[in-house]
């Protein structure tokens, strides 16, 4: 059921968001915490610093919410964790929700960590192997390392992939005279 | 009463000098000891001068404007901060009631009259009142022809000015004797240190009548251009014996004449060199330089009496001289610049002090100043163009002005005999020359204006080598270039510009989207870090690094520092289409939107923001709109011919193909070997089903563009449609190999239809085929399943001939 990943901490996640296919949308979103120790909020868990993180505060399981105010594509979820400094903050099990509203959920992955640092990539594919559709995502921790009751996040990017416009209306030229010509800057 | 002229003299030789603080406290207290209205204009020009335009307005908001200089200078405050309204008020009085006439203003103002014109048209333009703003700057023009900006914010403005109107060599006139020095000047110091700006007028008829009077000095007469006088007419001026403005600059700084914009250094008659244009004249009535006058103080009354005869010669022998300050080619730094060296020329009757003088700090001084000047006036924003031209000019003119002073030390009693034949001839030689700089340039940025590039680029080639090679022109031919997508030459002209003049920061934002478009890392991370290294407040560098960071793809740091030059600089209408761009290309098209909007609010004539808010149309299928926006920025540009293959896609998309057509055909002739105009016209061919004509487009574009992968992806398209498989396969197989990174994913989605259609000896062909590299293919041609006939085989040996 549940996939077993490992985080490399040499992995590069972001090649392909470099390489323009990828994009991060989660400032598209609004995001939401089922708890939180003060000073330990979204705003760490979004900052894109490995530093800050977020502390939960309450019981198991602990969930973070995405929700999208239209049906996007979502590619992949990545999380930063470390479990050298977390330890038993760190998450073991992770299951990803998503669905049109907190009501309408269903698990699209589940994978179970050990030991992770640095980033781990959770593809979020639908039956037909596409990048699914979505208007809210769901991250569910079931479980700590240790069975530590709160978690640690450190960081957390949702991404989906630039949308390909049909080739007819804004064509992508690979040869540098007509990539120039076709933009207007 | 008597102990304020020298303080005054003080405190201007402190501005001069750039020693401000010690100018405001000596302001500050003479301004409570007399609270005149000249020192309520000195205080208030100090504060302005140091950099602190808030104090300066807060100082005339309280004790109000008495006289022309005050308003002009708080109307100048006014606009530094931000205060429009108040600026229109102060000058032209209350908007919602009657405001002055034009008339009015010029007698007001006088001699100022042309920058208080200037500053209107900014008003104006700012406030959407663009005929009224055009007409302020061509009247300001009338006024001074030699007020460069004035003309560009008439050309930006979208006006079609003819430059060989605007900057006329002025009739010569024949010279007539010159006014007894003596005479003049004493009538002219008199009646000067007393009277008001508008009698100026009398003052100087009354010169002339003296000067009517033959007199041994058979001196070219210069236009002099004195004091204000809008109404003067260039005869009375000419009739001015070359005599007055040295004095009057020698003087000490007439309340009257002086402006906290024309430094010291007044014109000056370039004695003999010809008669200056009137125009020329009237904004640099000198309130004398400070530096002088309290020196020559005593001089001054002697000068009169002494010999006129050495002035004469002075003349004459500066007269062989080029005299390249005078005229001033383009913008008013020039201008500054060359009556500083004019100031320096005409020495005073002990030739030798003067010289000394010249050679020494004083030019040097007096160049800076001008500039520096100059910069304040602009409310010390990075100093711009200000510092530009003027620094090439001044070290010529050093020179000339060495060489002119040797001259004279050598010559000091040359006979009076005949100056004015060679003299004349030589001075109208130069003025042409220097008229003909200023025109040429004039039709160059009017061409650049309208986006005529290339004519633009031939006026700018018809200046002369030394004047060409410099930032100002070189950067326009840049952009020249850069309208026309000529990459590769723009961005070789803009690396000489570099080269030339490092610290040119106009024009860079230019320079580095060129190499945005050429992906030119190395070279656009050099130039963005070179930049902010040298000025962190110009918006220029943040926009340089903007594009560096996108061309790397990370958009929101590019947009952060997109953001940063907006900061910087908010009525820099590039930066905001700039990040507008970097919005779309991350998908926030309501930002980006956005963007657009206030770049077009700042310059409604930026193009470019009309064609991004087209692309935004387009790609939320708003077609009819795009076409709009499109439009739009086509009647701003219309030598584009991108611009009119993307209305062409637009009304392809909007069903109306035979429009679409048209559109792209008259693209096509505009710039035949235009590839992208091309490419849209086979495609909508090929969508129109016509399909042997699309065919025959992709083979020509083939030939343009032979790595183009979506080339080879419509001809295999247009096979497909045929019928011809093998064709289409092989073209797809094409296309793919030439889109390493799989940009295009249709490519492949296209290969695969053809998988799941065709049988197994196709998709064994298309393997093996893909799986080899361009080189490979030729080796396919054997390898081919049996399925081929010969003439698909021929066929297939051909295409792969041409295509590698």
């Amino acid at each position: 059921m549940a996939t077993k990943v490992t985080a490399n901490p040499d992995l590069d996640v972001f090649k392909e968001e470099r390489q323009g296919k990828l994009r991060e949308v989660g400032g598209q979103a609004v995001w939401s915490l089922s708890s939180c120790k003060p000073g330990f909020g979204v705003d760490q868990l979004r900052d894109d610093s490995a530093d800050t993180y977020w502390q939960s505060d309450g019981p198991q399981p602990h969930l973070v919410n995405i929700q999208f105010r239209k049906k996007t594509t979502v590619h992949d979820i990545c999380i930063y964790t470390d479990f050298k400094s977390d330890e038993s903050y760190t998450p073991n099990r992770i299951s990803i929700r998503a669905g049109s509203h907190f009501n309408d959920l269903a698990e699209v992955e589940q994978i179970e960590m050990s030991e992770p640092v640095g980033w781990i990539s959770v593809p979020m594919k639908d039956v037909n192997d596409k990048p699914i559709r979505t208007f809210m995502v769901q991250i569910a921790i079931l479980s700590n390392h240790q069975n530590g009751r709160d978690t640690h996040l450190r960081k957390i990017k949702v991404r989906s992939p630039v949308q390909d416009v049909s080739m007819a209306k804004m064509p992508k030229f690979t040869s540098p005279e007509l990539i120039q010509l076709s933009y207007i800057k | 009463m008597l102990l304020q002229e020298p303080v005054q003299a003080a405190i201007w030789d402190g501005l001069n000098h750039y020693a401000y603080n010690d100018a405001t406290f000596l302001a500050e207290r003479l301004y409570s000891e007399v609270s005149s209205e000249e020192a309520l204009y000195l205080l208030a020009t100090c504060y302005f001068r140091s950099g602190k335009p808030i104090q300066a307005y807060m100082l005339l908001h309280k004790c109000g404007c008495p006289s022309p200089k005050c308003k002009f200078l708080m109307a100048r405050c006014c606009m530094e901060i931000n205060k429009l309204p108040e600026a229109e008020e102060v000058l032209a009085g209350n908007i919602l009631s009657k405001s002055k006439s034009f008339d009015e203003l010029e007698q007001e103002f006088g001699s100022m009259a042309c920058h208080v014109f200037s500053l209107l048209g900014a008003m104006y333009s700012k406030t959407e009142r663009t005929q009224k703003a055009l007409d302020c700057y061509r009247k300001c023009l009338k006024l001074n022809p030699l007020l460069w900006s004035a003309y560009e914010k008439l050309c930006q403005l979208g006006e079609k000015v003819d430059p060989s109107q605007v900057f006329q060599v002025p009739s010569q006139k024949p010279s007539t004797p010159a006014p007894q020095m003596t005479q003049i000047t004493e009538k002219v110091v008199n009646t000067c240190m007393q009277t008001p700006v508008a009698n100026l007028s009398e003052v100087l008829k009354s010169v002339s009548d003296v000067s009517q009077t033959s007199i041994e000095n058979k001196q070219q007469q210069t236009p002099l251009p004195q004091c204000t006088i809008t109404y003067s007419t260039p005869e009375c001026l000419q009739d001015l014996a070359p005599a007055i403005p040295p004095r009057l600059h020698r003087k000490k700084p007439l309340p009257l004449l002086g402006s906290p914009l024309s430094p010291s250094f007044g014109i000056l008659p370039i004695d003999t060199p010809s008669p200056q244009p009137q125009s020329h004249t009237l904004p640099f009535i000198t309130p004398s330089p400070v530096a002088f006058s309290e020196s020559n103080n005593t001089l001054e009354i002697r000068a009169p009496s002494k010999k006129p005869v050495t002035r004469r010669s002075q003349n004459q022998n500066q007269n062989p001289m080029p005299k390249p300050p005078v005229f001033s080619v383009s913008g008013n730094t020039n201008t500054r610049d060359i009556h500083n060296s004019q100031t320096g020329l005409h020495n005073n009757p002990p030739q030798v002090r003067r010289s000394s003088r010249l050679f020494g700090s004083n030019n040097s001084s007096s160049v800076k100043e001008n500039n520096k000047s100059q910069g304040n006036k602009s409310g010390f924003q990075s100093p711009k163009t200000v510092g530009r031209k003027s620094k090439t000019r001044s070290s010529k003119s050093q020179q000339e002005l060495n060489e002119i002073n040797k001259a004279e030390l050598l010559t000091d009693t040359k006979p009076q005999q005949n100056p004015e034949v060679p003299t004349q001839h030589q001075i109208m030689q130069m003025q042409h020359h220097w008229y003909f700089t200023l025109v040429t340039n004039g039709k160059a940025y009017q061409a650049l204006a309208q986006y005529d590039c290339r004519k633009a680029i031939s006026y700018f080639q018809e200046l002369p080598v030394h004047q060409y090679n410099t930032g100002w022109v070189l950067c326009h031919v840049g952009r020249a270039y850069s309208e026309l997508a000529e990459y590769s030459k723009a961005e070789k002209i803009f690396s000489k510009v570099r080269r030339i003049e490092p610290y040119r920061l106009e024009g860079m934002e230019i320079y580095s989207t060129t190499l945005w478009h050429l992906q030119k890392e190395v070279e656009l991370s050099t130039l963005a870090q070179e930049l902010t290294e040298m000025d962190k407040n110009s918006a220029e560098a943040w926009c340089a690094t903007g594009n560096c960071f996108s061309l790397h793809k990370e958009h929101d740091t590019a947009v952060k520092f997109f953001e940063r030059s907006i900061q910087v600089n908010p009525n820099f209408s590039y930066a905001y289409t700039l990040l507008g761009h970097e919005y779309v290309f991350t998908e926030e098209l309501d930002k980006a939107m956005s963007c657009f909007r206030n770049a077009i609010r700042v310059d409604p004539r930026h193009y470019n923001a009309w064609y991004g808010l087209g692309m935004i149309y387009y790609k939320q299928e708003k077609f009819s709109l795009a076409e709009v926006h499109f439009r739009r920025a086509l009647l701003i540009n219309p030598q584009s011919s991108v611009l009119l293959c993307h209305v062409g896609v637009v009304q392809h998309a909007q069903q109306k193909s035979d429009h679409a057509l048209i559109t792209l055909n008259k693209a096509i002739a505009a710039e035949p070997q235009n590839p992208l105009c091309k490419f849209h016209r086979a495609s909508i061919l090929l969508a129109s089903d016509k399909h042997k004509e699309a065919l025959a487009e992709l083979e020509e574009l083939k030939q343009i563009v032979p790595k183009e992968s979506l080339v080879y992806f419509l001809i295999g398209k247009v096979h497909k449609k045929l019928g011809n498989t093998h064709l289409a396969l092989m073209n797809f197989s094409w296309a793919m190999d030439l889109d390493p990174k799989g940009i295009n994913n249709q490519i492949k989605e296209a290969v695969d239809k053809r998988h799941v259609t065709e049988d197994d000896d196709a998709v064994a062909r298309l393997n093996s085929i893909g799986l080899e590299d361009d080189l490979g293919l030729d080796v396919d041609e054997p390898e081919a399943g049996p399925g081929i006939d010969q003439d698909d085989l021929q066929l297939q040996a051909i295409e792969s001939d041409e295509s590698l």
